[in-house]
């Protein structure tokens, strides 16, 4: 900066970009250190990691016989060509879909009444976080005591009022309700959050403006709030898509995946592959397969709300 | 609209969210009244609201159970992760939040990204690794994991407290004839404390709850609470109360946690501080 200060009228713009450059070049070289053990970490405990991984997947590996053999891609087409996998896929979509979708529409009134409070609001914020904060396993049992057969809270009180409870856990279809209930019970928290926060940023004087012209609170809610929050709503839907698509802890607890494989998402058909059956080679491309569709996922929405927001 | 007819649908609204609220707290409100009651109280149909309090359970679950060293375990790691975490973490911030170019720009991005990876991708080399290195269940080996996917938050929280200080203040101080070391520990880091607490504390939250991890890479030597009450809280309902002491106390020290950094909530959270 110094350098292109007072007296420099002689010195040619050309010149006085490569001296600003050259001190830029000069800060970055006292600057990497600081870089340095951030970087090895991330090189060593992480990339390397990742490409490890990604060299496994090459092979048809038992971990508990300890044979290898290489086998190219063929594990990457049995996969495809695997039905439980198919299946997974389709389990977890109808999963992430169903919780997120849950998750934003009462996420989204929640945080709206909030908006709309003039009192206590600090305190029910505070109050109705706490699910999210919680530690993931000790929520999932939380619930379980809620909806585990007979003893559970859920179940007792059916019995007290004299009605057949379902099988929460037990049963397929709704072993599937309960695992979505459980995510919602632990996002829907991160959901208001954000949100909240997203509509006391919008330009009061434009809500102003709305009322003065007769606008009704809903028109308001839906024709300026929300257009104006879109970034915010796509961010968090991204986020918390990604989040439940990968998410082990909740269903690991609650249902193991069962009954039989009614709750098996694609990231505990990985660890089932992994640490139940040893076969780390199939395992990892499965992995590898559930990067990519996460990736893919995250650059349509990214795309689709691109060119919204390049439309309006 | 007149004041009264405000007055009863603030009211309303009130009660409405106050009723989920409720709703919401129901679970928590429930183990912690199943880790207070007898046997023959928390079996009891219809559910028992009054009762009479026990904490032999929560005594039990301490003294005998060995969860004491479940949380001596979850307490090394933890703050162990924080050490390494914060520190190397801010120095990377810093660095970043000094640099200018594209590059800059293209490493904040993958870090967001490397943040969306699927943890189990990464718990199958982790253990893999672990097993040829001989560090499965020692401390190193889950800390340097917890640290390695704790690292993007940490870059990116300390990050947006770095850029908030100015450039100036660097200048001054090299003007002064500080060094780059000299400007980032006296002059630079002071300025962001309450910041470093912060991503502190929202780290540490990150590596006391950690599960998958822990569930493969620790042992009966180094085994952390999430890992300790899956196993004994995912069993039949006979050690119900005893699964809900422990689990209620697992939860204590993170209702102190939030109540004092509600302020912060969005921000680390909007980074993807816990999960």
């Amino acid at each position: 900066m110094q350098l292109t200060t007072a007296g420099q009228d002689a010195v040619t713009p050309a010149l006085r970009k490569s001296a600003a450059r050259r001190a830029r070049r000069a800060q970055h070289r006292r600057l990497w250190p600081f870089l340095l053990p951030s970087a090895l970490v991330a090189f060593f405990i992480l990339l390397y990691p990742l490409g490890y991984a990604f060299y496994l997947s090459l092979f048809n590996y038992y971990l508990d016989t300890g044979a290898s053999t290489f086998v190219g891609f063929a594990n990457y087409a049995d996969l495809f060509t695997d039905t439980r996998f198919w299946a997974a896929l389709t389990r977890t979509i109808g999963i992430v879909v169903a919780a997120v979708g849950l998750e934003f529409c009462v996420g989204l009134t929640v945080a709206y009444g909030l908006y709309r409070l003039t009192f206590g609001v600090r305190a029910l914020n505070l109050l109705m976080f706490l699910p999210h904060i919680i530690t993931p396993v000790v929520a999932a049992l939380f619930l379980k005591w809620i909806f585990a057969g007979r003893w559970g809270l859920l179940d007792s009180l059916f019995a007290t009022f004299g009605f057949f409870a379902p099988d929460w856990l037990g049963d397929p279809a709704w072993a599937r309700v309960t695992v979505v209930l459980a995510d919602a019970w632990q996002f829907t928290p991160f959901m208001i959050l954000v949100l909240f926060a997203g509509l006391n940023t919008v330009d009061p004087s434009q809500i102003e403006a709305a009322q003065i012209d007769g606008a009704s609170g809903r028109q308001i809610l839906f024709r300026i709030m929300l257009p104006s929050i879109a970034p915010i709503i796509a961010f968090v839907l991204t986020m918390r898509m990604m989040d439940a698509f990968r998410y082990f802890d909740t269903i690991y607890v609650l249902t193991g995946g069962g009954p039989g494989t009614a709750t098996e998402t694609v990231t505990m058909q990985t660890y089932a592959l992994a640490f139940r059956l040893f076969q780390i080679g199939k395992a990892s491309a499965l992995g590898v397969v559930t990067l990519l569709i996460v990736l893919a996922f995250a650059s349509i929405i990214v795309a689709t709300v691109g060119r919204r927001k390049g439309r309006t | 609209m007149n004041a009264g007819r405000f007055r009863t649908s603030q009211i309303l609204l009130f009660v409405a969210l106050a009723a989920f609220t409720a709703a919401m707290l129901t679970p928590v409100v429930w183990a912690l009244m199943t880790s207070v009651k007898q046997p023959i109280d928390a079996f009891a149909i219809p559910p028992k609201i009054v009762f009479e309090p026990t904490f032999e359970f929560h005594r039990q679950v301490w003294l005998e159970k060995g969860f004491g060293r479940f949380l001596l375990n979850s307490a090394v790691i933890s703050l162990a992760t924080v050490v390494v975490s914060v520190s190397i973490g801010t120095m990377a911030a810093y660095a970043l939040s000094r640099m200018s170019g594209k590059a800059v720009g293209g490493i904040m991005l993958a870090l967001l990204s490397l943040r969306m990876f699927p943890h189990m991708l990464l718990a199958i080399p982790f253990f893999i690794l672990a097993k040829y290195l001989n560090l499965i269940d020692t401390y190193p080996a889950m800390v340097l994991a917890l640290v390695a996917i704790n690292q993007p938050f940490t870059i990116w929280m300390m990050h947006s407290f770095f850029v908030d200080v100015p450039k100036e203040i660097d200048e001054a101080a090299a003007i002064d004839g500080a060094g780059e070391w000299q400007t980032f520990f006296r002059v630079v880091l002071p300025i962001v404390r309450p910041g470093l607490w912060v991503t502190a504390l929202f780290s540490l939250l990150l590596a006391y709850n950690e599960f998958l991890f822990a569930l493969v890479l620790t042992g009966p030597h180094t085994k952390t609470l999430p890992v300790a009450i899956a196993e004994y809280g995912g069993e039949d309902l006979n050690y119900w109360s005893l699964s809900a002491a422990a689990a209620i106390a697992i939860m204590i020290p993170i209702v102190l946690f939030m109540m004092a950094l509600q302020k912060h909530l969005v921000r680390g959270l909007a980074l993807g501080a816990v999960k």
